[in-house]
């Protein structure tokens, strides 16, 4: 009973893990049609190209921060808290 | 390949705040007393990562300002992925190796994201003040 409690911990904060990703690919898209439009706006007003790129670039920085999140749980659920919840398990039954 | 301007300036920006907030991290670590050497090899491995990331990003919008619309989108889209890898595997070494703070790394990586919602919240802040100024003037 008490390894079927584990692997579903276990089970579970991989499943988490792989869910929390899927918040990766958003910034991919997000970005992909941000610079799509800045070429477009250089395209028309080649003259600014200096400012839409700083600008652009800041807003790809904010928009890549969304995957940094789910990276960040991700390897926490795969890292840290399977260790974590097996040691509160395992002190509950002790 | 030539740097653009806007991108080593962004860049720098970037870098010059997140060793700011490094040393405010590394304060309250202090204070909090869970400081020690891993701290400060942490919190140099997720600036790296962070900065490097950052200027990775700028080098390939510069590239990419230049192409055709879609060509430019599947270049960000292909670079993202990319350096996502790069953040997943730098954010593992931090976690797995044991003379890295788990902590400090992953804070560190958020640092251009702070750093850029400080700066435009102080470039508002400035340019309300020069409307302001400017009103009176005119008044």
């Amino acid at each position: 009973m008490l390894e079927l409690a584990i692997g579903i911990i276990l089970g579970a904060c991989a499943l988490g893990a792989g869910v929390a990703m899927i918040a990766g690919i958003g910034p991919g898209i997000g970005e992909g049609s941000a610079v799509a439009s800045a070429c477009e706006a250089i395209g028309r007003q080649p003259e600014c190209r200096g400012s839409v790129t700083s600008t652009m670039l800041m807003g790809c920085a904010v928009a890549e921060t969304t995957g940094l999140y789910a990276l960040v749980i991700a390897i926490l659920l795969i890292f840290v808290a399977p260790n974590r919840l097996v040691d509160i398990l395992l002190t509950a039954v002790a | 390949m030539k740097i653009d301007d806007a991108v080593k300036r962004e860049t720098k920006y970037i870098a010059i705040g997140s060793v700011i907030l490094s040393v405010l991290m590394e304060s309250i670590f202090l204070i909090a007393h869970h400081w020690s050497y891993t701290v400060i090899l942490g919190n140099l491995l997720g600036i790296i990562a962070a900065v490097g990331n950052f200027f990775l990003m700028g080098l390939t919008v510069q590239s990419a300002v230049g192409l055709e619309q879609k060509d430019a989108s599947a270049k960000m889209k292909a670079s993202q992925t990319l350096r996502m890898f790069m953040l997943f595997a730098i954010a593992i070494l931090g976690v797995l190796a044991p003379c890295f703070n788990i902590l400090a790394v992953l804070i560190s990586l958020f640092f251009p994201r702070i750093v850029i919602m400080c700066r435009s919240f102080f470039l508002n802040k400035e340019e309300g003040k020069k409307e302001n100024d400017g009103g009176e003037n005119v008044e």
